[in-house]
Formats: C-alpha cells, structure tokens, sequence
C-alpha cells in the first residue's frame, strides 16, 4: 500500500516539471510526424501505443523492476548489470543519449539535493533514467508497482505532449488521448512484472527508423 | 503425394537437427578455414579466394528451406588477424508452420584484429512461419565485423503478406561479455501492418559495421539523401543501417552500396562481392 507522503513523492518524480529535460525528448515522433507517418490523434495514438505495447513493456518495464530489487538489496553489481543492458536495448546514438542525458540529469538533481549516492551516477557512461528512476523510488519508499506505473505515465504523458506539438493536435485531443492510453498501462505493468528474464526485449522497427532518421533531419525542435 | 512433400511432413513431424562450426586461422598468406564440422544438412563448399587472403565461404543448406521443429545452429570462430567472409549461395526461407516452431542459432566469435563478415542473401519467412532467430557476435578488443540481416516477409509476387504467423527474432553483439547492442523484433500480423512495425512492408533489413567512422556515417547519410524508408545512425564505433522497402532486390541493393562505403573504412579493403551473388 503506497502511503500519502510516498504518493506525493511519485507525483513530483514523474512531473513534467522535474528538471531533467523529458520535455526536449520526443523519441522519433518528430521524423514520423516529418515523414508522414502520423498525421492525426488516432494514428498518434496507434504510434505511441504499439510503443507501450512493444517496447516499454518488454524492455524498461521488467528492467525497472530487476533495477528496484537490485537497490533495495543494495546490490550495485546488479544495477549496473541491468542499466548496461537497458542502454544496449537503445537501437539508435539518440535514444541511447537521451536515456543517458536524462538520468545523468536526475543523479546531478539528487545529489544537489544531499542524495550523494547518486553522485557516482552523474557521469557513469550505463547511467538511464531508469537506473535513478529506480533508485529515487526505493528511497522515498515508493512501491515497486506504483513506481513502474509512475514511469510508463510520465513517459506517455511526454510523447502525448510531443503529438500534441508535432501533429498538431489540439489540447482536448491531446488529453483524450491520454486518458484512453492511461487505461492500458495496469494491465502493461502486469504483464511486465510477470516476464522471465530471457523473454526481455523487444524492438520497434519504425521507431529504430524514425530515430535514425531524425538524426539527420535539417530542422528539427527536438533532442531526440 | 510428391516424395519432396512427403519430406517435408517428414521433417515437420520430427524436424532436422543441424549444426556446423567453423574455425578460420590466419597463416602468412591468407586465412585457412582449418576446421568444418558439421551434424546434419549444413555445409559448406570449398573456400574461395577472390581477393587475396580473404576467405570465402559459402554455407549450404540443402533442404532448401525451414520447417517447425527445425533447429540449426551455426557457429564460426575466427582466431588473431584472420579474415573470413561467409554468404550463403540463395536465400534462405522458413515455410509456413503448423504450429511448431523452427529455430536458428548464429553465433560468431571475432578474435583479437579479426574480421568476420556475415552478409547471407535474405530470408524468406513465409506467412504463417513460426520461428525463432539469433545472430549472436562476440567480439574480441579491435576485431572488426560486419553484417546484415535482410528479410522478406510472405511472398508479394503471389499476392501474400504475414496476416499469421510469428518470428522472434534477436541480435545480440557483445564484447568481451558485455552488451553492446540487444534487439528483438518480434514480427507477427500486427507488427507487419504497423506504422511502428513494418508499415507493410515486405522487405526489411539491418546492417552492422564496427569499427565505423564519422565519415562513414556522412557518407552513408548523403546516399541516402531523400530517399524514404532508409536510416542510419552510429553509436559509438557500431553503425546500424535499417532499411524498409517493398522489395527485397532494391532493399540488397541500397545494403551492397552501403557495404562498399563501409568496408574500405571497417576492414581497409574494397569491396569484393562474392562471385554467388552474380549468379
């Protein structure tokens, strides 16, 4: 059972509003968007779905999780094993900096804020976000499920955020979207929770595509 | 009954087991492929030498093709300086399954300023194939690789696509024990149609070179230009070159352009395309 104070912690973990950057990530959606490929709610929406489907339940979801037991059995060996094998699951130099950037950002944050375990993380080279994700839940006693459930949000809210900018949608679009993905994500992290290590992985070919093309976009808004 | 349809029910009942290893030594002169061991229908022909040192090879599969309960593994270990090159003389297909699935196992070993280049025609996977693939590479400190995997899915001259049908299908390149690059597509119905997946595509590949120069990259971003459905990036020294296309031909010939881009630069020779591939 999550407790007020370790709910309220969740809730600034996965906000926009943490510094790391999420906002400047939009994982291949804007070269999708550039070819093409996605033109309305309903194929964004098909996109970021065959996403949580495929990918985050297969690859960060089961990883997040062997990551929170790692720290909590404060077995580094572990972490770094599973962090090592998270980044070699990212199909592009993009997504690999993105996870690398955006973790390394939250280990600065933590350790600004006298969490000085973290600051090892701050330039360690398996550094994901997932990695200190992990961590900073298993230290504000967030659950292991709610935090799982708190990282695919955050994820989805940001390429939810993404669509709404590239596609365009307008904002009710882009909320309704939300609300009808969010639905999906129990059942996600059920699964998730319930893979063997050796079924671990799963790629999305259009996304290593869109990824590797948006690094030599001309113009381009985003990191990523 | 044909007695080739007989075989294969044959086959599918109990399925072939068939595995070979292959071991390539460096001598003064040219890599001297010195061990060939094989169990079951998986050989190879005698090495061909069409560029000096480097070893050619070519792997046969006689049946032809791959059927549930099928399981081959092949395994090519390269020792310090040796350079092979393996290629297969036709593509390669796993048939429609009744449910059985079919399994195949690469697992290569680059030694120390090896070089191993794994560049087999492409793979046909009919609809309603069920399989599971893995490419495993290890590569030693400064060994060198390069390799590609395309794939045709169901057959779009006869109207077929991959409405059925499941292929797991992994990558896994590690040095000295640590991952390097882990992928796992795992194609079915919903994968092929999808704007995330295959777009419908029938024709789908990857292609590995390290260590791969910046200039490597540039140059690689310029063939591709404009052009739809063509990437690249670079992560590290690891270039990874996907492609979608609607047909296979064009998706081998844009990797062979790639390939002669990147082998000068990986492996310091021109490209020498394999005589099989003329034929």
């Amino acid at each position: 059972m999550v407790t007020d104070l370790a709910l309220l912690r969740l809730l600034q973990l996965v906000s926009p509003g943490l510094p790391i950057g999420m906002y400047s990530y939009s994982q291949g959606l804007e070269r999708a968007v550039d070819d093409g490929w996605i033109n309305n709610s309903s194929e964004a929406g098909e996109w970021i779905c065959g996403l949580m489907d495929n990918c985050l339940t297969y690859i960060d979801l089961p990883i997040l999780a062997r990551l929170y037991f790692a720290w909590t059995s404060g077995d580094e060996d572990r972490v770094t094993y599973w962090s090592r094998t998270l980044i070699a699951c990212r199909e592009t130099a993009e997504l690999r900096a993105e996870d690398r950037q955006t973790g390394q950002a939250l280990a600065r944050l933590l350790d600004a804020m006298e969490m000085p375990e973290m600051q090892v993380w701050i330039r360690k080279p398996e550094t994901t976000l997932a990695t200190v994700f992990s961590f900073t839940a298993v230290l504000w006693d967030i659950p292991k499920h709610e935090a799982m459930l708190g990282y695919l949000w955050s994820w989805l809210e940001n390429q939810v955020l993404c669509a709404v900018k590239l596609v365009p949608l307008g904002q009710v679009a882009g909320q309704r979207l939300l609300a009808d993905l969010a639905a999906k994500i129990p059942g996600l992290v059920d699964k998730a929770l319930q893979l063997a290590d050796d079924e671990i992985g799963g790629s999305a070919f259009g996304l290593a595509l869109a990824s590797s093309r948006h690094e030599m976009q001309y113009s381009r808004l985003f990191r990523s | 009954m044909s007695s080739n349809s007989q075989e294969k029910i044959k086959a599918e009942s109990c399925g072939w087991q068939a595995a070979l290893n292959l071991n390539f030594v460096a001598t003064t002169d040219k890599t001297v492929l010195v061990k060939r061991d094989h169990f079951g229908p998986l050989s190879v022909q005698r090495p061909f030498y069409p560029e000096g040192g480097v070893c050619h090879v070519y792997i046969l599969h006689p049946p032809g093709g791959i059927v549930g309960g099928d399981h081959l593994t092949i395994c090519a270990k390269t020792a310090a300086h040796s350079h092979a090159l393996i290629t297969t003389p036709a593509a390669g297909k796993f048939y429609r399954s009744s449910g059985v699935q079919a399994t195949q196992i690469v697992e290569i070993s680059v030694a120390e300023h090896a070089t191993v280049e794994w560049l087999p025609q492409e793979t046909i996977i009919y609809e309603g194939a069920q399989l599971k693939s893995l490419v495993k590479v290890d590569l030693a400190p400064d060994a060198r690789f390069i390799g590609w995997e395309i794939l045709s899915l169901g057959r779009p001259a006869s109207a077929e696509g991959f409405e059925y049908g499941a292929a797991d299908l992994n990558w896994q390149i590690c040095c000295q024990n640590q991952p390097l690059f882990l992928e796992r597509l795992r194609l079915d119905a919903q994968a092929f149609a999808a704007r995330w997946g295959l777009q419908g595509c029938s024709a789908c590949g990857t292609l590995f070179a390290t260590p791969a120069s910046a200039e490597s990259l540039v140059a690689i971003q310029n063939l591709i230009g404009d052009t739809k459905g063509r990437g690249v990036t670079r992560i590290d020294e690891l270039l990874i070159c996907r492609a979608l296309d609607g047909r296979s031909d064009l998706l081998r010939g844009f990797f062979e352009q790639v390939w002669a881009i990147v082998r000068p630069d990986t492996v310091q020779r021109k490209a020498c395309a394999p005589r099989i591939w003329a034929t």
